[in-house]
């Protein structure tokens, strides 16, 4: 076993160290805390690829540490850290983007007065990440996830100040909650049935062949469960709605949730425990994997629908996140856990750009988010064009060039090969087109047409801050090298094959069909958004406001279906729902507990109270008048006695010497009597 | 038996007495001027405070077991243990004696501490009625003289000769028994005893000699009626003799009469249980303990005096200690030690304050107790877990104590035939709070007399601190260990 394995545990010590050091420097230690967050990343990055290396010597190459960590009663918890292709990809993806995030937000975040606690967090959550992705035991994976929960909580309410910054961080916590309650039930579950929670264990984990045999039936249950827990971290229907508000972190926050670190972490967590999803599958086909590739539709299909009505740039950047995690589970569910991963981690790349993108330009716009207020901005903020530019066609699944189109090809191959259903792959179709007609809607908006009342005074970004955005977007093209067809060498690396060259494979025919759906979607885009882009300066009607006669300024589809739009600019009114259901009916049950509590409990504790005072009161007067009398008596008695007593201790000796005498007597004949 | 190795077995004895020795000499070297006294006597203390540590290393280097001559020094874990707890309380006294003593002759009374303490261990590790009888002298001897040290004090002299009475008188008893004892035996090796005891039929010679031996006992205990001693002695001695007499010697005398009792007497023991007493010493004793109990706790009521108080309530307290004896067997012997020792330590600490105390305010009566808690509330800290221990209170060590015997008692024999005895002991514990509450009392609530100042806080930490955390520790290991070592 290479020493990085046993040693493995350093990629997230590095920067939760650096978290801890930052989080004891003084307020005023602002660069110094930055360069140290960026150091532990550093550490992290080159740790991880040091973990990458001897992945690479064979295919299929996977080697774990487990260690006991305590021991109760008979039984042992055990805990450890593995090191597989999928572990190594995810570490060099988190670290890297990580590290580009840190360095973009030491630029964004200059002027933030709380800047040494925002690295501090910052972090942490990286930390959080790469210890969940490290995990060999599915409860130093929920610790680790439950960490990045906190650290998530922590980012988004960062500026505190902000009551709807607040309220999102809380948002976010407890619906994520909400799915890890689920999970939690599952891990009691699968330790009940399999009597193991590591995932490798030399044929006796959870995950081989004699744990998954152990818990039988049982799998498809704990498997929903688990996926419970994704579901809310990662940002899946029903419990996706946190995911938007969280984007009242700063920019970088909602780059790494969205990048890196906190959405990755369910999908990464189904491919992680794919065996008990898989468990029992007639032709890739189980239960628990119609669930997966359920939601994920509706997640994907619903976010990127709701994604046309948003004006708020990282609002639409976060509904695009939502559908393409929908799009992962689609893929994991159908059986290609290769494509999904191959795509969280190139979506980890071109979601990064474009969040920092979205970030640079919020940053030019004097913190201006509201897309129709921008327009034209092209000229003023070149790079951040170009670079956002590729990060939307990236993500739009433009082949050939763009990593981003090769592994959505992958999945749509995926989907298409499916056993069960066909569904799923014609609506992941339509998603495609969507999402390229939602990310040109966007771009028009703010790159193209006349400047408004925020392109006033606009500027190009300082290096710092365009520098990640270059090194993402290259990082997004370059990537692509290992995806395509003719030399599969990420899919084979994750999924334990040897990678052949063919160039012949490259062109397939479904990358006509995406080609022609992304044009689709582009060309509709232009079509529709075209000249929306020629808003009148400034005057934009409020979000849900009431001038609806000008025309002129209404959204081109707002016009066309006023009513569709509605609803989607309402976000399908889905926290409306929430609202009026879920939280409401909580807010009653607290309601009537607080009632119950004062006016029914209260009222019997204080009636058995009031029988005990009312006896009290009886037994003190009882005492009083009659104990206590009797106990005066007796104590006078007593103190009389011993007075009595004391008297005959008249200090002479002859007396004592008597006393001597006599009781030596008085002992001899007690023995004498008895005898 | 070369006298090499009998040097090496006695080696703490030995190294004790060496000590006393080079204390003694060392008392006597001239410092220049008379100022340097001072400096005489702490150099005194030091050497006397070397030598019992080097003696406790001594003990600690003994052999498992070894039995020499017949029992005249016998070696088990048990006597170890309690050579080490004798030390430790000659340890306390020569503390004691740097707080309380003026500097006049430091190293005489050093000397007399050290002698005496010899005289404990022999009579812990002996099993032999003879050796058994000099240990017993050579402490009393020695006790007699710290007693009357305090030459300025009228009272001190008193005290010592009315000890020295009292005890010449009962050692006369104790020696007229021994020698019957031996007349009916033939030996003086306790074991041997035993044997030749259940040979043959109770005479009303062998009444006497029992009886005799046990009012000897009586006197050294304190057990009413044989106490009368023990207020004037208490109240007059200086404290660290007064402290000793009460601790050291009280536990070596619990030792070694429950070896003669249990082991020499066994046969003899008779029953004590209620209405079906049968003649032995188990109904002396627990007639001896009733009566303590009763006086003890009685008498203390009266008392204005705070080493007064003490004294009858060490009356009360061994008789309760006396329960575990009557009870007999491991169980028995195990708890009476235990609480002994307990008793022994809990009461040196409460000794230390009054050393104190008496040294600020020239006094020890309750009065010159009141407001202690504002002058000095470490001290007033350490007086009411010492107090709250000797009544008994959980959680302190003198509970559990109290809790063993009696739990060994009720045990013993038929049909609990001992209850009458536990519930008198129970009755005397409820009036001893009473007492001991009012010396709390006195310090917590009282307002000081006017002419009081702060007590300073040093000398404090020396002893009542290890003290105080005594008297607090769970005593498990302390009970583990007694019982692990008995035979």
């Amino acid at each position: 076993m290479s020493w990085i394995v046993t040693s493995l545990w350093l990629i997230p010590a590095a920067p939760l160290a650096a978290s801890l050091i930052i989080l004891s420097l003084a307020n005023s230690r602002r660069s110094a805390a930055a360069a140290l967050a960026i150091i532990g990343q550093i550490a992290a990055l080159t740790l991880s690829i040091l973990a990458f290396l001897p992945t690479l010597q064979a295919p299929g190459y996977r080697s774990v540490h487990n260690f006991t960590w305590f021991t109760f009663g008979e039984q042992a918890l055990r805990i450890g850290w593995v090191l597989d292709s999928l572990a190594a990809a995810m570490l060099v993806m988190i670290a890297l983007v990580g590290l580009c995030i840190f360095v973009f937000s030491a630029g964004y975040m200059a002027d933030d007065k709380n800047l040494t606690r925002f690295f501090a967090y910052l972090s942490f959550f990286s930390g959080a990440m790469l210890g969940v992705v490290i995990a060999n035991s599915l409860l130093l994976l929920f610790v680790f996830w439950e960490l990045v929960g906190l650290a998530s909580y922590l980012l988004i309410g960062f500026w505190i100040h902000k009551p709807s910054a607040a309220a999102a961080a809380k948002k976010a916590f407890i619906t994520t909650r909400i799915g890890d309650l689920g999970f939690f039930v599952g891990i009691l579950w699968l330790y009940g049935g399999s009597g193991t929670l590591l995932f490798y264990d030399g044929g006796k984990g959870c995950l081989e062949t004699a744990g998954l045999l152990g818990l039988g039936a049982s799998a498809t249950f704990v498997a929903l469960l688990i996926f419970c827990g994704a579901v809310g971290k990662s940002g899946q229907f029903p419990l996706h709605i946190w995911l938007p508000d969280a984007m009242e972190g700063p920019t970088p926050v909602s780059a790494l949730v969205h990048a890196a670190t906190m959405v990755a972490a369910g999908v990464f967590l189904v491919a992680r425990v794919y065996p008990l999803f898989s468990f029992g599958a007639i032709d890739g086909v189980t239960p628990s994997l119609v669930v997966v590739v359920s939601i994920g539709t509706i997640t994907a299909l619903m976010a990127s629908l709701i994604a046309l009505g948003q004006f708020d740039i990282k609002r639409i950047l976060a509904y695009s996140t939502v559908s393409q995690l929908g799009l992962m589970m689609v893929s994991l569910g159908v059986g290609g856990v290769a494509a999904g991963m191959m795509h969280l981690i190139a979506h980890g790349f071109f979601k990064a750009l474009l969040f920092l993108g979205a970030g640079s330009v919020i940053h030019g716009c004097h913190h201006e988010q509201d897309i129709r207020k921008m327009g034209g901005l092209r000229s003023l903020m070149p790079i951040s064009f170009l670079t956002y530019a590729i990060g939307m066609m990236t993500l739009s699944g433009v082949p050939f060039f763009f990593s981003g189109g090769w592994t959505k090809e992958e999945i749509l191959h995926a989907t298409a090969h499916w056993h069960a259903s066909h569904i799923p792959h014609y609506l992941m179709l339509a998603g495609v087109v969507l999402t390229a007609l939602y990310m040109t809607r966007q771009m028009i908006y703010i790159f193209f047409g006349n400047r408004r009342a925020a392109s006033e005074n606009v500027h190009e970004s300082p290096p710092i801050m365009t520098l990640p955005l270059i090194v993402l977007a290259i990082c997004s093209i370059a990537f692509s090298v290992v995806l395509t067809p003719a030399w599969r060498w990420l899919h084979s690396y994750l999924t334990g094959e040897p990678a052949h060259f063919d160039i012949a494979l490259l062109v397939q025919p479904m990358l006509f069909v995406s080609l022609a759906l992304v044009a689709v979607g582009i060309g509709l885009g232009f079509v529709m958004y075209g000249k929306a882009g020629q808003l009148a300066t400034g005057r934009v009607r409020p979000t849900g406001g009431q001038n609806r006669h000008r025309t002129a300024e209404m959204d081109p589809l707002e016009r066309a279906q006023p009513a569709l739009f509605h609803f989607l600019e309402n976000k399908m009114w889905l926290d409306e729902i929430y609202d009026r259901t879920v939280v409401a009916w909580s807010r009653m049950a607290a309601h009537v507990s607080d009632w119950m509590d004062r006016h029914f409990w209260d009222g019997l504790v204080r009636g058995f109270a009031g029988l005990g005072q009312l006896f009290g009161i009886f037994s003190a007067n009882f005492d009083e008048r009659w104990i206590n009398v009797r106990v005066d008596e007796t104590m006078t008695g007593t103190r009389r006695l011993g007075r009595v007593m004391s008297a005959w201790h008249s200090g002479q000796i002859q007396t004592y010497l008597g006393m001597l005498a006599v009781g030596m007597l008085a002992l001899l004949i007690l023995y004498a009597w008895l005898a | 038996m070369s006298y090499l190795e009998l040097l090496k077995l006695a080696a703490p004895e030995a190294t004790v007495a060496v000590t006393a020795l080079a204390v003694l000499a060392v008392g006597l070297i001239r410092w220049g001027e008379t100022p340097s006294n001072r400096r005489s006597s702490a150099f005194c203390s030091a050497v006397a405070g070397l030598g019992l540590a080097a003696a406790v290393g001594a003990v600690v280097m003994l052999p498992q077991s070894a039995t020499l001559f017949g029992g005249m020094l016998v070696i088990t874990p048990l006597t170890s243990l309690f050579k080490i707890i004798c030390l430790a309380l000659a340890f306390f006294t020569v503390v004691l004696a740097r707080t309380d003593l003026s500097s006049r002759n430091r190293g005489e009374y050093l000397a007399l501490v050290l002698l005496a303490t010899i005289g404990l261990m022999l009579l812990v590790g002996s099993e032999e009625l003879l050796m058994i009888f000099i240990g017993l002298e050579l402490t009393g001897l020695s006790l007699y003289v710290m007693t009357a040290f305090d030459k300025t004090d009228i009272r001190s002299a008193e005290a010592g000769l009315k000890y020295f009475l009292f005890g010449s008188t009962a050692s006369a008893f104790t020696l007229f028994g021994l020698s019957l004892i031996y007349g009916m035996s033939g030996t003086t090796g306790l074991a041997v005893i035993a044997q030749k005891l259940s040979a043959q039929p109770i005479s009303p010679l062998l009444f006497a000699g029992i009886v005799m031996t046990l009012v000897g006992f009586a006197f050294k205990i304190a057990a009413a009626p044989f106490h009368l001693w023990a207020p004037d002695a208490y109240q007059g001695a200086p404290v660290p003799s007064a402290a000793f007499i009460a601790s050291g010697s009280k536990v070596a005398s619990f030792v070694v009469l429950g070896k003669i009792v249990l082991v020499g007497f066994g046969p003899d023991k008779g029953s004590a249980a209620w209405h079906a007493m049968i003649s032995g010493w188990a109904p002396v004793l627990a007639v001896l303990a009733a009566l303590s109990i009763l006086i003890g706790n009685l008498v203390a009521l009266a008392q204005s005096n705070v080493r007064r108080l003490l004294a009858y309530s060490a009356v009360a307290h061994a008789g309760y200690t006396l329960l575990g004896l009557v009870a007999g067997g491991r169980d028995g012997f195990s708890a009476t030690l235990f609480y002994t020792t307990v008793y022994a330590f809990t009461l040196v600490g409460a000794f230390g304050v009054v050393a104190l105390v008496r040294r600020e305010t020239g006094g020890d009566d309750l009065i010159n107790f009141a407001g202690l808690r504002a002058r000095s509330p470490l001290l007033a800290g350490c007086m009411s877990i010492f107090m709250l221990s000797l009544a008994g209170l959980p959680p302190l060590a003198g509970f559990f104590g109290k809790f063993y015997l009696f739990i060994a008692a009720l045990r013993a024999g038929e049909n609990h035939g001992l209850l009458w005895l536990v519930a008198l002991a129970l009755l005397g514990s409820l009036v001893s709070l009473y007492y001991y509450l009012i010396v709390l009392k006195v310090i917590f609530v009282d307002e000081p007399a006017q002419h009081e100042t702060s007590l300073p806080r040093r000398n404090v930490g020396e002893g009542g601190d290890f003290l105080q955390r005594v008297s607090l520790s769970v005593p498990g290991p302390l009970v583990a260990h007694i019982i692990a070592s008995l035979p």
